[in-house]
C-alpha cells in the first residue's frame, strides 16, 4: 500500500486530469493509477465539460493555461455546475497576482514542474475536506467576527483582516466542526498535508497568530478556544449563523 | 395691455422655461407694484402743464375772486363796510391760494417721492419691484427708466447667477464634448439667445456674423485659456434685445470659464488613458511572463515526470541527475520571474509559520551537493520564522547553490538562532562555507543585479541569485546580509525573517477541558 493512497474498501476515488499536454496527461494519469485512483482525462475544456455530463468525478486536477478555455474559465464554468473539489496545475507561484483569484475558484493549486508527492498530498488532503460542510457564505460567529473563508477574510469589529492560506485551511477545519474540538493532529494534516516534516508547534504559532488576528483580547479568546491536551475548537457566539446570498425566508403563515 | 410683469418679477437664477422680455421703452408697461399716488389736478398733462397751471391758478385766482368781489361792491355798499368785505375776501382768496398751493405740492411730490423710494430700494437690491407711474408725463418716463436700469441689473445677476450653476455642475470626468454642449444650453438659458453652440475648432475658421437690422443679433466669443483658444461660443438674440459692452464682457467670462474646464477634462482625459494604457501595459506583460512561465515549465514538467518514472523502474542514477537539472532548470525560470515581479511590486508574499531546519534540509536535498559536507546547528528552540515559505525555498536553494559553488566544495555550516533585543523578534539563519570569502570590493556590489564575485569564474549562474534573494526576504519583512568576514570561515550570509516564540498546547489562559 502505497503511503498518502486512499484506502481500499470504497471504490477508487475518480478523479479527471484535464490538460493539453498529452505527454503530461499520460504520465500523470500513469502516475495516479498507480497509486490507485480511477483516472479519466481530457485534452481540453470541451472535452472535460462534455465528460462531466456522463458522470461526476470525485476531483478535477486542471491546467491553467490551455488553449481556447483557459483552467481559471473552466474552473468557474464547472463551480457553476456543481461544487466539485478542483486542483489547478499551474506554472505560476504564490507571487503571482493570479494566485488569489486561482484559490477562490480551486480548492488548491500545484506549480509547475509539480513534485508528485506533492501533488498526490494535496489530491489526498483536499478528497478529505470533502467532508467539511462549509458553504461558500459568511460565517457570523458573533458580533464582533465573521468569517469569508472562500475569499480568505476575517471580519473583527468591522474590520477586514486578511488571512493566509494555511490559517484559512485551519479555520476551514474547525468551521466544519463548530462547537467541538478538533485535534491538533487533525489541523495538522489540514493545513501542511504536503509539509512533511512541519510539527504541532507549527499549529500552536499558527493558532495564536490566529487569535491574535480574529480575537478582540488574544490572551482572553472567545471563539478560537484551546483544549488542554487535545486541539482547538471554534465557538458561535448566541445567534451564530451562516449570512449568504440566500438568507433563510420566513414564513408568515 | 399685455401683462408682462410676469418677466420683471424677482425669478431666481436657475428658473428654467423663463421668457426673457422685451425691454424695448415702448413696450414696457408693467402694471403692478406700488402706484404712485396722482396729484387731485392731474387729469393726465404733463408735469410742465401742470405746474404753470397750479402756479397760475394760485397767483390769479385770489386777485381774481378780489376783483370780482370789488365789482359787485363797488356799486351797493358803503365804504366801510366795503372795508370789512375786502378784508374778509383778501383772507378768503389767501385760503384759496394756500389751498391751491398745497395741491399742487402734493401732485407734484407724491410721483417724485415714490420715486424717491423706488431708487432706495433698488440700490438696497430689490430689483423686482417696478414703479408705476400713468401717463406720458416726465415723472413717468422718469419712472420707466428706472424701472428698465432695475430690469437689466436684475437680468444680469440673473445670468450670472445661471453661469455659477453652470459652472458649478460639472466633472473633469465629462468629455469636453459634452461640456461644449451644455455649455452651449446654459449660454442659450443664461442670456436669453434664441441658438447658441460651442465649436470646439480655432475660432478663425469661424466667420464672425454681419448684423442685419431687424434680424436676430449674432453674439459670439473665444474660449480663451491663456494663450490659446479651445474654440468660440456662437449664437443669435431676438432682434429686439439690446446687447451692450457688460452683455458681451459677461459672454467672455464664461466663455472663458467653460475654455478652462473644457482644457481641465481633456488634461484629465489624457491622464485617465495614460493610466488605462499603463495598466493594460503591466497585465500585457505579466500575461506574457505567465506564457513564458507555463511554455518553459510545461515541458520540463514532462521531462522530470517522465525521469521520475523511469528512476523508479530502473535503477540508474542518471535519471536523478535528469531530474536534478530539470529542477535546477526550472528554478532558474521562476527566479526571472520572480526578478521581473518584484519590479513591478506584484509580489505578495504571504506570512505562514515555519520551522527553519525544515526548508533548509529539503532545499539541500534538492541541490543533492554530493561530497560537500553539511552541518545544522539549530539553536532556535522552538522559534518559528513568519516566511512564504515558497519564496523562502527560492532563498535557500539560491544561498546554499552559491555555498557549494563559491565554497569549493568546502563545509557548509547552518546557524539558526533567534535574535531578540530591542524591536520585534526575529531569527537568524547563517549559511556560511569555507571557502576564500568575499573580497573587499566584492563587497559593496554583490546584492546588485547581475553581479558575480570579480575574482570568480562563475560559468553558470544568473548573476540575479543575491539580489532576487535580498529582495524576497525584504518582501517578507527581513533581510539578508552579507557577514563581515572572519578567519576561521569564507563568505556568510545571514537570512532575517520575523519571529515567532515557542508555543506549546496550552498556551491561552481560555482553556477549556476535554469535552466528549
Amino acid at each position: 500500500m502505497l503511503s498518502g493512497g486512499p484506502g481500499g474498501r470504497e471504490a477508487p476515488p475518480r478523479i479527471l486530469i484535464v490538460d493539453d499536454d498529452p505527454n503530461l496527461l499520460v504520465l500523470l494519469a500513469d502516475q495516479l493509477r498507480a497509486d490507485g485512483f480511477d483516472i479519466q482525462t481530457a485534452r481540453d475544456g470541451d472535452e472535460a465539460l462534455r465528460r462531466l455530463r456522463t458522470g461526476w468525478p470525485d476531483l478535477l486536477v486542471i491546467d491553467m493555461m490551455m488553449p481556447r478555455m483557459d483552467g481559471l474559465s473552466l474552473a468557474r464554468e464547472i463551480k457553476g455546475r456543481a461544487d466539485l473539489p478542483i486542483i489547478v496545475l499551474s506554472a505560476i507561484d504564490a507571487g503571482d497576482s493570479k494566485a488569489d483569484l486561482l484559490e477562490e475558484v480551486a480548492e488548491d493549486y500545484v506549480t509547475k514542474p509539480y513534485h508528485y508527492p506533492e501533488l498526490r498530498a494535496r489530491i489526498n488532503r483536499v478528497l478529505r475536506r470533502l467532508g467539511d460542510k462549509v458553504p461558500r457564505q459568511s460565517l457570523v460567529l458573533g458580533p464582533d467576527l465573521t468569517l469569508d473563508l472562500h475569499r480568505r477574510e476575517a471580519t473583527v469589529r468591522g474590520e477586514t483582516v486578511q488571512l493566509t492560506p494555511t490559517e484559512s485551511r485551519l479555520l476551514y477545519a474547525l468551521a466544519a466542526n463548530l462547537g467541538q474540538t478538533v485535534t491538533t493532529e487533525t489541523l495538522l494534516a489540514r493545513g501542511w498535508a504536503e509539509t512533511e516534516d512541519a510539527d504541532p508547534s507549527y499549529v500552536w504559532v499558527t493558532m495564536r497568530r490566529l487569535r491574535q488576528k480574529v480575537e478582540l483580547d488574544a490572551n482572553r479568546p472567545v471563539h478560537l478556544q484551546t483544549v488542554r491536551g487535545i486541539g482547538y475548537r471554534l465557538i458561535g457566539l448566541q445567534g451564530a449563523s451562516l449570512v449568504g446570498p440566500e438568507p433563510a425566508r420566513r414564513s408568515d403563515a | 395691455m399685455p401683462d408682462r410683469a410676469g418677466a420683471f418679477r424677482g425669478d431666481r437664477p436657475g428658473d428654467e422655461g423663463l421668457v426673457f422680455p422685451d425691454i424695448g421703452p415702448e413696450e414696457r408697461r408693467p402694471s403692478i407694484g406700488p402706484a404712485v399716488p396722482r396729484g387731485s389736478l392731474g387729469l393726465g398733462l404733463s408735469f410742465r402743464t401742470r405746474l404753470m397751471m397750479g402756479l397760475i391758478a394760485a397767483a390769479i385766482s385770489p386777485l381774481a375772486v378780489f376783483g370780482a368781489v370789488v365789482f359787485l361792491l363797488g356799486r351797493a355798499v358803503d365804504d366801510a363796510t366795503v372795508g370789512r368785505i375786502l378784508l374778509l375776501v383778501l383772507v378768503f382768496a389767501a385760503m384759496i391760494a394756500v389751498l391751491l398751493a398745497y395741491l399742487l405740492a402734493a401732485d407734484l411730490t407724491a410721483p417724485l417721492r415714490a420715486i424717491a423710494a423706488a431708487v432706495e430700494r433698488t440700490s438696497a437690491g430689490d430689483l423686482s419691484t417696478p414703479i408705476v407711474v400713468p401717463g406720458e408725463d416726465e415723472l413717468a418716463r422718469l419712472a420707466e427708466s428706472h424701472n428698465r436700469l432695475a430690469s437689466d441689473l436684475e437680468r444680469r445677476n440673473r445670468e450670472l447667477g445661471r453661469i455659477l450653476v453652470a459652472l458649478e455642475s460639472g466633472s473633469p470626468r465629462d468629455s469636453p464634448e459634452f461640456i461644449a454642449g451644455r455649455a452651449a444650453g446654459d449660454a442659450r438659458t443664461a442670456f436669453g439667445l434664441i441658438d447658441a453652440e460651442v465649436r470646439l475648432v480655432d475660432p478663425a475658421t469661424v466667420p464672425a456674423e454681419e448684423r442685419i437690422p431687424g434680424e436676430s443679433l449674432p453674439v459670439r466669443a473665444v474660449l480663451r485659456v491663456g494663450t490659446d483658444r479651445l474654440g468660440v461660443i456662437v449664437g443669435h438674440l431676438p432682434a429686439t434685445r439690446q446687447w451692450d459692452r457688460a452683455d458681451q464682457d459677461l459672454l467672455e467670462l464664461y466663455a472663458s470659464e467653460i475654455a478652462v474646464a473644457i482644457r481641465n477634462a481633456q488634461l484629465f482625459a489624457q491622464v485617465e488613458s495614460q493610466n488605462a494604457q499603463l495598466v493594460e501595459l503591466d497585465a500585457a506583460k505579466d500575461d506574457f511572463l505567465r506564457g513564458v512561465s507555463h511554455n518553459l515549465q510545461t515541458p520540463l514538467t514532462s521531462i522530470r515526470a517522465t525521469a521520475d518514472q523511469l528512476g523508479r523502474d530502473r535503477d540508474d542514477h542518471r535519471f536523478g541527475i535528469i531530474v536534478e537539472q530539470t529542477d535546477r532548470l526550472s528554478r532558474m525560470v521562476r527566479q526571472l520571474l520572480t526578478v521581473t515581479r518584484l519590479e513591478s511590486g506584484a509580489l505578495r508574499p504571504r506570512s505562514e509559520v515555519v520551522a527553519l531546519a525544515h526548508p533548509v534540509r529539503r532545499a539541500w536535498e534538492a541541490l543533492a551537493a554530493d561530497g560537500v559536507t553539511f552541518a545544522i546547528d539549530d539553536q532556535s528552540a522552538g522559534w518559528l520564522a513568519v516566511a512564504d515559505v515558497d519564496q523562502l525555498d527560492q532563498v535557500l536553494w539560491a544561498l546554499l547553490d552559491n555555498a557549494v559553488k563559491y565554497g569549493e566544495g568546502s563545509a557548509i555550516d547552518v546557524e539558526i538562532a533567534p535574535e531578540t533585543g530591542p524591536g520585534p523578534s526575529r531569527l537568524r539563519l547563517t549559511i556560511a562555507d569555507h571557502g576564500r570569502g568575499v573580497t573587499e570590493a566584492d563587497r559593496g556590489r554583490l546584492f546588485r543585479r547581475f553581479e558575480r564575485g570579480s575574482d570568480r569564474t562563475a560559468d553558470d549562474g544568473s548573476g540575479l541569485g543575491l539580489y532576487v534573494s535580498r529582495e524576497l526576504c525584504l518582501a517578507m519583512g527581513g533581510d539578508l546580509v552579507l557577514e563581515p568576514t572572519a578567519a576561521d570561515r569564507g563568505a556568510a550570509f545571514s537570512i532575517y525573517l520575523p519571529g515567532e516564540p515557542p508555543a506549546d498546547a496550552d498556551l491561552g489562559s481560555t482553556t477549556v477541558d476535554q469535552q466528549t
